[in-house]
């Protein structure tokens, strides 16, 4: 009894494993199709594959609505399978087993410097001939400056182009000031430091938000001390997106954690905090969190991209039935300190070219390129497939929202890696219906006011291979620690040189040496 | 039987305790479904807690109308299935022999070292790959059963349980004539019930929550199991560019979405344990022996 | 001699042939691939290969151990290592003793399956109730509002890490814990019960001299098998529990080798890491199965 049971149990689990082999042929088989083995289509189109980031989209598969989209705009196959990202560690790791295993993608964006290591071992395509000839297009695109220091990031030390940078061409942050609460409070736009000081008090103090409760926030940020740069930047600190960065301090190329500057700043901020004028929570706010506080309509001033703005309006108009009215605040004076908002044009390496043996490919892969930052397309690849990114409404094309279910990923969108002011205003304003233009006339009014305190800093585009050897200084590890501590008063301010310290012993003088190498050599 | 008045309290004590305890367990699931049923602006400004705030079936509506979890649903569940069935023979066949004394067995010793070493030293992700690719499981969907067959910790779990069996049934059985594979599949693995239980938890919950596998073997989204679908879901860094389209139209966002699909994999696995549990049954074993 | 093993294998191939697939699987997906563990004395580069990259003898061992903050990080390894030890470990043991004396099926049932639930949550969404549970509006600094105390942003404060580390442990994996236990139970005798009963043996006295000591040999092997992990806590709920503000206590190896190693495709460094980790771990378990073999027949092997 027992063993027929045991045996009818071992016959459906073998039964069962034939069923799945069977179908794991086909399996096998479709892969392939959609991979390397067919490279010519019937109708003479090749095929490449393209890895990049994907936060859950549906991949490009052969024949699906978006491959054939790419290949009628850009006369090349598009295979963009799906890897998972995961903040870029999972991303970068199945990168890696896909070139130990000798199957690197034919075009994809590069992770953590791993570009440095594949130009050195041949790995990807010397692009600095290839492109004038086939795709003349990416040279133009791109301005000369930005050139330069992709040739001076060549880690063979030869000049050569390698990479295709990530391109940004204008201030895109900016400090959001809760225009209609000054109003209400009858206060001016504060100038100096110690005028916003005042109306972070008054927003603590004043109900600005009128609800009769005193929960509103007056300003803040996110964990690890980021997205607050606003408070930062007053002093002169080079900070982007709450990662301190490089430029110019002294004389000399420097990394902004450790100057006096940031000292300062960090100062100020403890201050705020003991006085309940940024977030209590600050140091803990997920994005979620931080996000649901200021569409809570509890937030009196934040910092984030500009151009995101129409979203949180949006969502603050639907929650609370306020329509908020934000201007970018001035940058508030600090006497001694110039102050400025981080701006990088060079964001990462967007794209490195496998060095393909099959010269068809490599072809294919340059001819993409070419059309894909052929300006003309821009607007089409921005948008996407009708029905499935976009819909058409009184002749007007407006996205559709985000579902990952139904929309495949869109991995060739050059207006997120060449973006300009014009361009992305444009985008925003083609898109615009009726019942949200008063959140895209705020949103393109604040980005351009948002251009005047826009600084690009020294150390655009120096590589991440500068940390080579020392990954606690390039994650911030010891920073992160710091910075937060004396933020919450645990520590008090003068830990601070300790850190600057150990710092530097740990690491920080030979990234520091390296850094300034890099600088004489894009700066001759 | 006859209960003292301390032996009540102690039993009414530990009752509560536990009652308690079980509370404490559960209150934190029910704001993961409360936020699952609540409005996507209730969420967005923090309101929930323990209730649903402006309640709404909207996110289960966005979960249940998609096709392609459905099939990873499905996909799971027969994997699992089938992997659990597996890996319980696979792990009896090795840890049979193992429960014999060296007498029996003389392998035992060097192979119980081996599966500890086994246990405790984890291969570097890159040979790992490269091996399993080269015995043809990349872009195969076996891979969600095979590499699972047998897992050292339960192995030495059924070991234990095995070594506890009782030796006179075996010897008597012996005596008859029985030999080792009878003796394993119509003496012992009848009588092992609870452990067979325990173990087809342990292996259905390994191969209903896997992604590693998945995440680096398989390419086609038509094997991807479940959890890989929901790390879709989970993932954080959205990022949102200019021009995008508003989402304030839709009444679910990427929170409610996320508690959805958390409770959407786990109800499937939580019902599967009452029908186990009827095998915890004390003296389970040695009742069937008698009956 | 030649007769006698002749007739052993006779007897006995069963046992031998029953042993293959299982030593198959274990060297085809845990010794093959863990022979690529020499890239720990290598400098590996996926360009080179295993053969073609150069060896480096200990050198990424040395980086480990010269690390300016590896006496901390090793440090809170140990501690949370050991609290894991003495205050989680024995947990699930007195709870399979408890839910056990409870004799209402249905009750009993419902306990179990809600204490085995959180387990069931993964270690991101956990981590979110639990700073959920400690935010200014949780319920924790809600409850210090009813006895007049000022909140406290607890997951920013490194003195409440550990608890925080200890709790939650317990919270998600204790009661799936029980599961091993309560089989163990239920394979007692009946028998031993009913004649301890007519001795007139109370409850608890039951407890301690039935129950508990049968269940020993399967406390002491999974104590084993938890001691061979000693070092490898889990990378999953230390990441997403701790902050920059509880580095000082929280930062471990695993969550070390994540920055250093995972995140920047170090795999040499990685694999140093980890070879590290379970050379210590199997040495405290052949320390602990030999001096278990003393205390009882039990043991590994």
């Amino acid at each position: 009894m027992k063993a027929r049971k045991m045996g009818l149990l071992l016959a459906a689990g073998v039964l069962a494993i034939t069923a799945v082999t069977g179908c794991s042929g086909n399996a096998k088989n479709s892969s392939e199709n959609a991979g390397k083995n067919q490279t010519e289509s019937a109708d003479g189109t090749v095929d490449i594959e393209v890895w990049g980031t994907n936060i859950g989209y549906k991949p490009v598969t052969k024949g699906s609505k978006l491959y054939e989209f790419y290949k009628e705009k850009l006369g090349v196959g598009v295979i963009n399978p799906y890897v998972e990202w995961n903040g870029g560690t999972n991303y970068l790791n199945q990168l890696n087993l896909k070139i130990a295993a000798n199957e690197m993608p034919d075009l994809f964006v590069p992770q953590q410097g791993i570009e440095d290591n594949l130009a050195k071992n041949g790995a990807i395509a010397d692009l600095t001939d290839l492109l004038p000839k086939y795709a003349p297009n990416v040279m133009s695109a791109i301005p000369e400056e930005i050139w330069n220091v992709v040739k001076a990031n060549d880690p063979t030390g030869q000049g050569r182009i390698y990479y295709i940078p990530n391109v940004v061409q204008y201030g895109r942050y900016g400090s959001m000031i809760r225009q209609d609460w000054l109003d209400k409070l009858g206060l001016p736009m504060p100038k100096t430091q110690d005028e916003y000081v005042k109306v972070l008090e008054a927003f603590r103090d004043k109900d600005p938000n009128g609800n009769g409760q005193k929960d509103e926030i007056p300003t803040g940020g996110r964990e690890q001390a980021r997205w607050m740069d606003h408070l930062f930047a007053m002093y002169g600190v080079a900070m982007f997106e709450g990662y301190p960065d490089w430029d110019i301090y002294d004389g000399q190329l420097t990394y902004s954690a450790v100057t006096p500057n940031m000292k300062a700043s960090l100062e100020f901020i403890a201050k705020l905090y003991k006085e309940g004028l940024i977030d209590k929570e600050s140091l803990l706010n997920t994005k979620d969190k931080w996000e649901g506080k200021i569409q809570s309509n509890r937030v009196g001033n934040y910092f984030h991209w500009v151009e995101q703005g129409n979203l949180v309006f949006e969502n603050l108009y639907k929650s609370t039935g306020v329509k908020a009215e934000y201007s970018v605040l001035p940058l508030p004076e600090v006497p001694g300190y110039k102050g400025f908002y981080t701006m990088k044009k060079i964001a990462s390496p967007q794209w490195v070219v496998k060095n393909n043996k099959d010269q068809e490919k490599l072809m294919a892969t340059l001819k993409l390129l070419n059309n894909a930052y052929d300006k003309k397309n821009w607007k089409d690849l921005f948008l996407g497939v009708e029905g499935m990114h976009y819909t058409m409404q009184d002749g007007k094309a407006i996205k559709l929202p985000d579902d990952k279910s139904t929309q495949e990923n869109q991995i060739i969108n050059p207006a997120t890696s060449i973006s300009t002011l014009d361009m992305t205003i444009d985008l925003l304003n083609s898109t615009a219906s009726e019942d949200n233009k008063w959140e895209i006339d705020q949103v393109t009014r604040n980005m351009q006011e948002a251009q005047k305190y826009a600084k690009p800093i020294a150390g655009d585009g120096l590589p991440a291979s500068i940390y080579d050897g020392f990954p606690d200084i390039n994650n911030r590890t010891l920073y992160a620690e710091y910075a937060t501590k004396i933020i919450i008063g645990e520590y008090p301010i003068s830990k601070f040189d300790e850190f600057v310290e150990k710092w530097n012993k740990s690491g920080g003088e030979e990234v520091t040496k390296r850094a300034r190498e890099w600088y004489k050599k894009v700066n001759q | 039987m006859f209960e003292s008045r301390s032996e009540k309290v102690f039993v009414s004590g530990i009752t509560i305790i536990l009652i308690l305890m079980s509370a404490i367990a559960i209150i934190p699931l029910l704001s993961v479904i409360s936020t699952s049923l609540s409005s996507k602006s209730a969420v967005d400004m923090n309101l929930v807690t323990l209730w649903p705030k402006q309640f709404t079936f909207d996110s289960w509506a966005y979960i249940i109308d998609r096709p392609d979890l459905w099939r990873s649903f499905f996909l799971t569940l027969v994997t699992t299935v089938i992997g659990t069935a597996l890996a319980l023979l696979m792990t009896a066949l090795l840890a049979y022999p193992l429960s014999k004394t060296k007498s029996e067995f003389r392998w035992g010793g060097v192979i119980m070292i081996g599966v500890v070493i086994a246990m405790i030293f984890k291969a570097p992700i890159v040979p790992y790959f490269l091996t399993v690719r080269g015995i043809g499981l990349y872009n195969n969907p076996l891979v969600l059963i095979i590499p699972h067959i047998l897992n050292p910790f339960n192995l030495i779990i059924m070991r234990t349980f095995f070594k506890q069996f009782s030796k006179e049934l075996e010897e008597a059985a012996f005596l008859e004539g029985c030999g080792y594979f009878r003796m394993l599949f119509q003496l012992v693995l009848p009588l092992s019930k609870a452990v067979l239980a325990t173990l087809a938890l342990f292996y259905g919950v390994l191969l209903w929550n896997q992604f590693q596998h998945p995440l680096f073997f398989l390419q086609n989204p038509d094997w991807f199991p479940l959890q890989i679908k929901i790390r879709q879901f989970i993932t954080d860094d959205s990022v949102i560019m200019a021009g995008s389209a508003s989402t304030a139209d839709l009444n679910y966002n990427s929170r409610t979405l996320r508690a959805a699909t958390v409770i959407f994999a786990i109800v499937p696995i939580i019902l599967v344990y009452p029908f186990l549990q009827k095998y915890f049954v004390k003296g389970a074993m040695i009742g069937s022996v008698k009956g | 001699m030649k007769a006698i093993a002749f007739h052993r294998m006779k007897v006995y191939w069963p046992l031998y042939a029953m042993a293959i697939p299982g030593i198959i699987f274990l060297v085809v997906f845990k010794y093959i691939p863990l022979a690529g563990a020499v890239i720990a004395f290598k400098d590996y580069s996926v360009f080179k290969g295993f053969i073609d990259s150069p060896w480096v003898g200990f050198k990424h061992f040395e980086t480990l151990l010269h690390h300016p903050d590896f006496a901390r990080v090793f440090g809170n390894t140990l501690m949370l290592g050991l609290l894991k030890l003495v205050l989680v470990f024995p947990i699930p043991v007195l709870l399979a003793l408890m839910i056990n004396e409870i004799r209402k099926s249905a009750l009993k049932k419902g306990i179990q399956t809600a204490l085995y639930i959180p387990h069931f949550l993964s270690w991101v969404i956990v981590a979110g109730i639990v700073f959920d549970f400690f935010s200014l509006s949780g319920l924790f600094n809600i409850v210090l509002g009813w006895f007049g105390q000022e909140p406290v942003l607890a997951m920013q404060e490194s003195d409440y890490f550990r608890p925080v580390y200890v709790i939650s442990s317990i919270w998600r994996d204790a009661g799936w814990g029980t599961v091993v236990y309560m089989a163990a139970i239920s394979a007692i005798d009946p028998q031993l019960y009913e004649s301890a009963m007519i001795d007139g043996a109370s409850k608890l006295r039951q407890m301690r001299h039935i129950t508990f000591p049968l269940l020993l040999p399967t406390v002491l092997v999974l104590f084993l098998l938890e001691i061979g992990n000693f070092l490898d806590l889990g990378f999953d709920q230390v990441f997403n529990l701790i902050t920059p503000m509880t580095y000082s206590v929280g930062d471990i190896l695993d969550t070390y080798v994540f920055r250093t190693g995972i995140q920047q495709a170090q795999y040499s460094f990685a694999t140093a890491v980890g070879l590290f980790q379970s050379v210590i771990g199997f040495i405290l378990v052949y320390i602990f199965n030999r001096l278990s073999k003393k205390v009882s027949d039990g043991g590994l092997w």
